[in-house]
């Protein structure tokens, strides 16, 4: 350490640290440099000027990891002699309110003596070392600075920690930390940024996000429109940048400061800086003995004004060190206008003022507060931000910034903003170089594999939030060139390279998953694909598709129209799945086609094979749901082929698994794939027992804790619902599998309206089976006691679900019954017209309810309003899952269309 | 306004005229539609203006597909609006009352 203060200390002065006095109030900015290569260090800028007239600023560098500097304040009792005693407590916990207050009380004495010192260590601007004009007053900054004797610990000799408030001695910013402590100190290590992931939206996921984010609350259609949507949004959000480094610990002094008697923890928060701080200018002055204190806030972010660039670097460094998971910093750093000030150095000509300013911006921008992201959206940070990342050749700047665009993402009024400036740089400039993919592939070379970079992760995190913002942010990610080549790309290469449970492929499959969602409809010249029905009977479809022509997705004249068009390629079309025939490409099929080609089915059974991650599991799961729903050819080709591809009994065996948005994923996969007439019946027999089981399960927990939500059991309901709907072998097969006691049995128990509906819903179709009847009766089931569950679940409106299917963007397959579609699929008879005008959009409770209806429910209930539905529809919307037409089932959600 | 369904409405309209814009091959507006009456009208995404008439064809009982449709015709390189809005009734109200 004395090499540190190598300007300012001269031996002797060392010695006397020990018996220096110290103010009570002065705090000693301890810092500890961690040996450990890379840990992050940050650079502490300490204000020393006290007549304002001059100002230098030292850096200090402290390892983040274990920062030295603690930020628990604290008072120094002061011992009789006046000199504080320094017990050397215990290390100050981490800082707790951010601004690390160094109080360094400049003595009048010295000012210009420690002014001079100046901290242009960092870079080359700064005079090295100063001079010191006032040797005393050097000798007592420099114990103010917390010269603190070696120690010899584990953290190492606290290097000359004096010697990172000496700036003087400092390289500029040395790579890394230096063990030792002579010398160590004076490499201010890098300020690591904080390793946010990012709230990624998980709520795109089926749930929301799960399914990312984006995913819309409802499983058929919406697009979560609230990435928060703690729904299922679930997973959307992930902050799994949390998890990636987590390098910035608690700060906490590496060594007791017991043996520095300037050595005390620097003191936490401003506000802790109040009680503790004295600055005794008196005293001091009468001591005459300068003393650093840490700069506050606003002059941290005046020196981002200064015209020494590596001040302003420091300054930003600073900034980002005192951000670290500190919300109230955050929020003060944008109260004080400092945001707009860092979105400027992104542009400085200096590339280390650029890294600074946007590693400050990406800990500023993580959080749960969103003023922060919209602050910076406000001042232009978005376009600054896609600049920056076009130009940058530097990783940790790319890093950084894609970092920075994943915090940004997660907050919604953000996402469109993020694709209208940043889509196509992310994607031209990551997501397809590191993907592996080429444009004009080179037939004699193999293809590359993808580089799972960390910029990779950051870009495909951003996307995968925003790809969960509606419609028109999943046209514009469609139609982005390249991007959905790349993502396949480096999906297949990921299964490949067995490599499937990290975070890139996890963000990957959770894109497509989401631009999977309604690609029936929005996809250009999707109309030319449309078939009146679904399934395989096509024109000829049975009598009991009939019924859906009144709410079929194209209304009733226009499902003939599209039948028209169609009836000529449904000659073509071989409706008999055995073998399937494929329409001819005449050239392969790039950009969003190739979402939709029967080739990705295979992407997506690998990956549920393969992968562990349950995001991903639940993402795939998810594409495999979205693509299977809706009533075009490509949607008819995709159920087959899973079933050809041995997909089913992939499927099923993930019913087993024990988390819950895996089963749901799949359980509404499971349903939209029974579309297909061949799977109903296969997973009919394949897939009851386990159906069965997770819906004893529900009723009846094997172990406390394995509680199944509330989402997962309706959409496992509604998959056994479809499957017996129009199927007498399955519904045996329910039977076989003793399906109706536990049916029944959670019909009445359940403390939840929906599943008791979805429960009944099962029990009314599978009473109207005549054929039944007879073994039914036979086991002691009445109708009476179908009907009581049935009538259990009839009840106000319960609440919406979360919005459990939010996520996803997994529409569920339009089926009359339960049609709630979003937008244009549901033809809304003008008979539907309620009292209240809402009728129309909460068809759902078309289906009579328990006992309202003729005892015989029949399967082909004619959309009916529920005379008795008096509200209006519930405030939360909720995503128009096709799932039980529970009360308050979601409305679909609304559309919105660019014209 | 409040709307008692089944009951005429009356609103205040403003006539507004659009010239489309070419987009590649397309005719645009540039600008995006909520709405429908296939739609939940709490979630509407934009709830200031409603549009009454495209062009001569009704819009007050379209669904949303319908809705987007009729704007998006490539027939027509005009589209008129008649679009209603709450500032506009509260204005004619104002000045009426005044």
């Amino acid at each position: 350490m004395p090499a540190e203060l190598r300007q300012e200390q001269s031996p002797g002065s060392q010695a006397s640290l020990a018996t220096m006095p110290e103010a009570p109030d002065v705090l000693e900015e301890t810092v500890t440099v961690e040996e450990d290569p890379g840990t992050p260090t940050s650079h502490v800028s300490i204000v020393t000027s006290e007549d304002g007239t001059t100002r230098r600023t030292e850096t200090k560098v402290t390892k983040t990891v274990k920062t030295v500097t603690t930020r628990t304040v604290r008072q120094v009792p002061v011992g009789p002699d006046g000199l504080p005693l320094l017990d050397g407590g215990p290390p100050l916990g981490p800082f707790a309110d951010g601004a690390l207050d160094r109080h360094f009380l400049l003595r009048g004495g010295g000012p210009a003596a420690t002014l001079s010192r100046a901290y242009l260590s960092s870079g080359g601007g700064f005079p090295e070392g100063p001079e010191p004009r006032d040797s005393p007053s050097y000798g007592s900054l420099s114990r103010g600075l917390g010269m603190r004797p070696p120690r010899a610990g584990p953290l190492g000799p606290g290097p000359g920690d004096g010697c990172f408030t000496l700036p003087g001695h400092r390289e500029a910013f040395p790579v890394g930390p230096e063990p030792g402590p002579p010398g160590g100190c004076s490499l201010p290590e890098r300020f690591q940024a904080e390793p946010y992931g990012l709230e990624d939206d998980t709520r795109s996921l089926a749930a929301d996000d799960e399914g990312g984010p984006e995913l819309e609350p409802d499983y058929g259609t919406a697009t979560r429109r609230r990435p928060e949507c703690g729904r299922g949004l679930h997973t959307r959000a992930y902050e799994d940048r949390a998890d990636d480094g987590g390098e910035l610990t608690d700060e906490r002094p590496a060594f007791p400061t017991v043996t520095a008697p300037l050595a005390q923890p620097e003191r936490g928060s401003m506000g802790s800086l109040d009680r503790l701080v004295r600055r005794s200018p008196s005293v001091d002055s009468a001591r005459k003995e300068p003393r650093w204190r840490d700069p506050e806030l606003p002059e941290v972010l005046a020196m981002l004004r200064h015209p020494v660039d590596p001040v302003k670097a420091n300054a930003a460094a600073y900034l980002q060190h005192l951000c670290f998971e500190n919300e109230g910093v955050k929020r003060r750093v944008r109260q004080l206008r400092g945001l707009p000030l860092l979105v400027a150095l992104l542009d400085h000509p200096r590339a280390e003022v650029r890294r600074r300013a946007c590693g400050a911006l990406r800990n500023l921008s993580y959080g749960r507060d969103t003023d922060n992201k919209a602050a910076i959206r406000d001042c232009g940070g978005v376009p600054a931000l896609v600049r920056l990342l076009r130009a940058a050749r530097d990783n940790e700047v790319r890093e950084l910034v894609t970092g920075t665009l994943w915090n940004l993402s997660s907050y919604e009024p953000l996402k469109m903003v993020i694709i209208d400036h940043g889509l196509q740089t992310l994607t031209h400039e990551v997501i397809v170089p590191h993907s592996g993919w080429e444009r004009e592939p080179n037939e004699d070379s193999k293809p590359r594999d993808a580089e799972w970079t960390t910029v990779f992760k950051n870009t495909s995190g951003c996307l995968r939030n925003v790809s969960s913002d509606g419609a028109e942010a999943r046209r514009r990610l469609r139609e982005c060139e390249g991007l959905v080549d790349a993502l396949l790309h480096a999906l297949q290469s990921a299964v490949g390279r067995k490599d499937t449970d990290n975070k890139s492929v996890e963000n990957c499959v959770c894109i497509m998953r989401n631009l999977s969602y309604h690609v029936h409809k929005e996809v250009p010249g999707a109309d030319r694909y449309q078939e009146a029905e679904p399934g395989p009977l096509g024109s000829a479809v049975g009598s009991q598709r009939r019924r859906r022509d009144d709410a079929s997705c194209f209304g009733g004249k226009k499902a003939k129209e599209e039948w028209f068009h169609q009836g000529k390629k449904d000659g073509e079309m071989d409706r008999n799945f055995d073998t399937l025939d494929l329409p001819k490409r005449t050239e392969a099929a790039k950009g969003f086609e190739l979402l939709y080609q029967p080739e990705v089915v295979r992407l997506y059974l690998s990956l549920l094979t393969e992968s562990r991650n349950f995001n991903t599991l639940e993402a795939a799961a998810g594409a495999l749901q979205n693509l299977s729903a809706g009533n075009w050819m490509w949607a008819t080709y995709i159920r087959a082929t899973v079933r050809k591809e041995r997909g089913l009994p992939v499927l099923v065996e993930l019913l087993q698994s024990e988390t819950d948005k895996v089963v749901r994923a799949v359980a509404i996969a499971l349903r939209n794939l029974s579309l297909d007439r061949r799977n109903k019946d296969l997973i009919g027999s394949y897939a009851m027992a386990e159906l069965v089981r997770n819906v004893r399960n529900a009723q009846a927990p094997p172990r406390p804790g394995a509680c199944l939500e509330e989402d997962t059991v309706v959409a496992v309901l509604n998959t056994i619902h479809e499957i017996v709907s129009d199927s007498l072998d399955n519904a045996r097969s329910l039977l076989q599998a003793r399906g109706v006691p536990a049916l029944v049995a959670l019909g009445a128990s359940s403390q939840s309206v929906r599943e008791a509906k979805a429960a009944s819903h099962v029990l009314q179709t599978v009473w109207s089976y005549k054929d039944l009847r007879g073994t039914l009766q036979k086991d002691g089931w009445t109708k009476a006691r179908f009907q009581s569950a049935a009538a259990t679940a009839k009840g106000p409106k319960g609440a919406l679900s979360p919005g459990g299917f939010d996520d996803s963007t997994l529409p569920l397959v339009d089926k009359s019954l339960e049609g709630e579609k979003t937008g244009s699929r549901d033809v809304i008879p003008m008979d539907a017209l309620g009292p209240d005008g809402y009728s129309m959009v909460d068809r759902r409770e078309r289906r009579p309810r328990g006992a309202s209806s003729a005892g015989e429910a029949s399967e082909k209930e004619p959309l009916k309003l529920h005379p008795s539905r008096k509200a209006p529809p519930p405030g939360p919307s909720r995503p128009a899952v096709r799932l039980v037409d529970a009360v308050g089932d979601a409305k679909p959600q609304p559309v919105d269309s660019w014209v | 306004m409040s709307y008692i369904p089944g009951q005429p409405v009356t609103a205040v309209v403003q006539r507004v005229e659009i010239h489309k814009l070419r987009q590649g091959e397309n005719l645009i507006l540039g600008f995006s539609i909520g709405g429908g009456i296939d739609q939940d009208p709490s979630q509407n995404p934009f709830s200031e203006d409603k549009t009454d008439k495209v062009n001569g064809w009704d819009m007050t009982m379209v669904t949303h597909d319908q809705a987007r449709k009729r704007l998006t015709k490539r027939s027509e390189e005009v589209v008129r609006l008649l679009v209603t809005r709450q500032s506009l009734q509260k204005a004619v109200q104002q000045s009426m009352l005044s």
